[in-house]
């Protein structure tokens, strides 16, 4: 490799550190390698260590770096609460439409049989709004959306209930 | 994150985790201050290992934020580095350490005869 191709390859591994550390260690690391270079170490070698430390800079975790880690830490508490509220939102329409489709035949057979007439036919009318609004489901998953605003829509597998409950 | 002046927090060895060239970076220190390229020359000599550039750095980043070690002012381009007290002292419980694990593995070589 000639000199001037081993010194831009030393240049661009050198500009994979952080900014931070080029400013502090960046002259020196360019003489360091050429110093290294002319007692014979391959340059290929001095630039792939510069590489890996490059890369160990950035993983390394620093003391600015927590902020960043802290906020991603949030992040993530932050969407399992909204998926948490979206699963419980989804659900409570579901139990409550599973109590209330208990209670609500035999008030509607009540009140079909108290009154007379036309209130027959509405007492029917309410309990197949019933049935229609919640119907137990089959056993097999289907899969369901939970629409959040300002959020991605989550898909979901709901069991034993369709999405009108 | 600091290290305390005797020997680390309460004598513990806090060398143990911060890898082989940090510590032979912090024995060629241990006669006097040097920079980047005279450390690697030292080490090679020293111990036969040849430490790349980029983890001769690494390991000086992480020695002078433990406070094991601190940088001088530059002559010229190059950054001097120089062992601090906390440093000697740690270097001191880790030798210690390294030398009670060595006798123990010749003395079991000789128990076990091999």
């Amino acid at each position: 490799m000639d000199d001037s191709r081993t010194a831009r390859l030393l240049e661009i591994v050198l500009r994979c550190y952080p900014a931070g550390w080029r400013r502090r260690h960046g002259d020196e690391a360019a003489e360091l390698a050429a110093l290294l270079i002319r007692d014979g170490t391959p340059a290929g070698s001095i630039a792939w260590s510069y590489l890996a430390g490059a890369a160990r800079e950035w993983l390394t975790p620093r003391g600015g770096r927590r902020l960043g880690t802290a906020a991603c830490a949030l992040l993530v508490a932050a969407c399992s609460l909204g998926l948490s509220a979206g699963l419980l939102a989804s659900a409570g329409p579901a139990r409550a439409a599973i109590t209330s489709q208990g209670s609500a035949a035999p008030a509607a057979s009540a009140k079909a049989s108290t009154s007379q007439g036309s209130a027959a036919p509405a007492g029917a009318a309410s309990t197949s709004r019933a049935r229609t609004q919640c119907q137990p489901g089959t056993s097999a998953r289907v899969p369901g959306v939970i629409a959040a605003v300002g959020r991605p829509q989550v898909i979901i597998w709901e069991a034993g209930h369709g999405r009108s409950c | 994150m600091a290290v305390g002046t005797r020997g680390g927090r309460a004598g513990q060895d806090v060398l143990r985790r911060v890898g082989e060239a940090s510590v032979l970076v912090l024995i060629s220190l241990a006669d006097g201050p040097k920079h980047g390229y005279a450390l690697i020359q030292d080490i090679k000599e020293l111990a036969g290992v040849e430490l790349g550039p980029g983890t001769l750095y690494g390991s000086l980043d992480r020695l002078e934020r433990l406070g094991l070690i601190e940088s001088l002012p530059a002559e010229d381009r190059r950054h001097p580095y120089r062992i601090t007290a906390p440093g000697a002292a740690a270097l001191r419980v880790h030798l210690d350490a390294v030398e009670r694990v060595s006798a123990a593995g010749r003395l079991r070589l000789q128990l076990g005869g091999i």
